[in-house]
């Protein structure tokens, strides 16, 4: 069985432009805390020049309606808010929203002392840090050490004009339709048709995969590695795999990758059997 | 029960003003009363294509403004029991009303007819949010163009980050001869990216064009045309009749690639 390389590497020739590595990690996400739920919000510095309120609101709206609902009735949920300015409506919507998912809005963590404040007159708890204490380490030097998150699982289609960004592994159970990003630090596995551009190991991870049950991707990056598709590709049955290899981002059939290729640090990319002997 | 629906699109120019007028025409036919509304602010023109123009007094923004009631500004469409219009003020530009605003009027409209249709204007700014505040339930239009279906993907995403989950489509401008050639998307490419069920397909028909401007609904006309047909069978697809899908592809191809399709969508 022979692999042909289905995709060409234009490696690093036009980063489209460095808003995925610049802010990141510019999205809510929601994770497990104990007996708590932790609502993290973007900081001032990681959010594109005043992201008006009603986007990150919309944002909270579909981040809770596609999220698995993975919580017990009435969890509480610690509102790690940064340093974001929120003030008392805003902390009511807030904690509105989360009610519609049955969660409730208990504390408020900022280093924001009007936040505080506004927090404090509304009635939640209140953990003032003095310093802002970074959740996720800022992508420098330590680009493969930095702990992945949780993976975040969307059971929902992503459609045009939406932009997952997560600091761990995503699943999609659904497609990813032409329009519509998804960006990992970690791995994206698409349980569907993966029609749009999939960014795996946005931190620098070049071990990270990409997979889909269907590859008709517009574009893949893996760390900094991009693919474009090319205009005429056979559609394929079997489900296929990216991955960064010294030639640069490769396709396989998945059900053979594992098989087949190895992951070599020293060279950090994937190896195939055959041709490293 | 009434039934408030937003007919939207994203991309302008699709049809979606000649969808409202023509499925509210096809809906009163069938013996339901049906409320349209104009949210298309600024740039109405659903009185137009109703032929109501010259009877449009009062608009939304009187209403609002408490300078009428709400049953003053209905405008009667005298050719069809049942089917009133909510003309827009031409002269506001979309700023001028709140989603809040749109939710009290549908709400009101609600009470006294079974359907509400709001015509939704292009993009997804607030004009976009006013019309869909009080929707339960969506039609999206959407021609079978890679633009156009973009962006009906885009606003499904914001329908249903809105909680609007009942979404029918409706593919509208197809044109046979083109699909047939393969220089058009099929009915069925659009499904198969949007993944909602479809509700009408109309053709690309002149006869649209010719009744939008005569101010005549295609169903008060000529009615057995096919576009007309596409229009009643929504109505009656909407009140939960199962209705096979027109086969526009009569004329085109061979005996099996007719069978197919018929099959397939
Ligand atoms: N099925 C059809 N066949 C032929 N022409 C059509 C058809 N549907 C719509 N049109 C024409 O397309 C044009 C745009 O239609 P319409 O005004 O209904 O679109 P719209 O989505 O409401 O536009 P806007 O976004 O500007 O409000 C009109 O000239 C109309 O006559
Ligand atoms: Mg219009």
């Amino acid at each position: 069985m022979t692999f042909e390389p289905t995709i060409s590497l234009d490696k690093n020739d036009d980063q489209p432009d460095s808003s995925p590595l610049v802010n990141r990690y510019a999205q809510i996400y929601l994770k497990h805390d104990d007996e708590q739920m932790l609502l993290v919000l973007p900081s001032q510095a990681e959010i594109s020049a005043d992201l008006p309120w009603s986007e990150t609101w919309q944002e909270l709206k579909h981040l809770l309606q596609t999220k698995e609902q993975s919580w017990q009735v009435g969890t509480n949920v610690c509102l790690v808010a940064k340093d974001r300015l929120l003030d008392a409506r805003q902390l009511q919507t807030i904690a509105e929203t989360l009610d519609d998912v049955k969660l409730s809005l208990l504390t408020v963590s900022t280093n924001r002392r009007q936040t505080a404040v506004a927090a404090a007159t509304s009635g939640y708890s209140v953990q003032q840090q003095a310093v802002a204490q970074p959740l996720i380490k800022a992508a420098t030097d330590s680009e493969e050490t930095s702990p992945l998150a949780d993976p975040l699982y969307l059971q929902s289609t992503v459609r045009s004009g939406v932009e997952i960004r997560h600091p761990g592994t995503i699943v999609i159970f659904g497609d990813l339709n032409p329009g519509g990003k998804a960006i990992a630090a970690g791995d994206i596995l698409v349980w569907g048709r993966l029609r749009g551009i999939a960014h795996a190991g946005a931190q620098g991870n070049t071990q990270c995969r990409i997979t889909a049950l269907q590859m008709e991707f517009t574009q893949l990056r893996i760390a900094d590695a991009v693919a474009r598709a090319p205009k005429l590709r056979p559609r394929r049955l079997s489900p296929e795999l990216a991955f960064i290899t010294t030639e640069g981002i490769s396709l396989a059939k998945t059900s053979e990758f594992a098989k087949r290729y190895f992951f070599s640090s020293p060279s950090k990319a994937w190896i195939d059997h055959n041709q490293a002997k | 029960m009434s039934r408030i629906i937003v007919v939207t699109s994203g991309k302008g120019g699709v049809g979606k003003t000649t969808t409202t007028s023509n499925l509210g025409a096809a809906i009163a036919k069938q013996n339901r009363s049906v409320a349209l509304i104009d949210a298309d602010f600024g740039l109405r023109n659903l009185d137009l294509l109703l032929g109501l123009e010259e009877r449009v007094v009062y608009t939304a923004i009187d209403v609002l403004a408490g300078e009428c009631r709400l049953a003053q500004a209905l405008v009667k469409d005298k050719r069809l029991k049942g089917l009133v219009l909510l003309p827009a003020a031409q002269n506001r530009n979309k700023e001028s009303v709140q989603p809040e605003q749109m939710k009290k009027i549908a709400t009101a409209l609600a009470k006294g007819y079974d359907y509400i249709l709001i015509d939704c204007p292009a993009g997804i700014e607030l004009g976009f949010r006013n019309a869909i505040s009080a929707a339960q339930e969506a039609l999206i239009v959407t021609t079978p163009e890679v633009a156009a279906v973009r962006d009906a993907d885009r606003v499904i995403g914001l329908l249903e980050a809105e909680g609007v989950n009942k979404i029918n489509l409706i593919v509208n401008r197809v044109k046979p001869w083109m699909v047939e050639e393969n220089k058009m998307m099929s009915v069925e490419d659009v499904l198969e990216l949007l993944g909602v069920p479809l509700i009408g397909v109309v053709p690309d028909d002149e006869k649209v064009i010719v009744a939008t401007n005569k101010g005549e609904p295609l169903v008060l006309g000529e009615y057995d045309s096919l576009p007309a047909q596409a229009y009643l069978n929504i109505a009656r697809r909407l009140e939960g009749e199962k209705v096979p899908f027109l086969d526009l592809m009569a004329n085109q191809g061979n005996l099996l690639t007719r069978l197919r399709r018929m099959f397939g969508g």
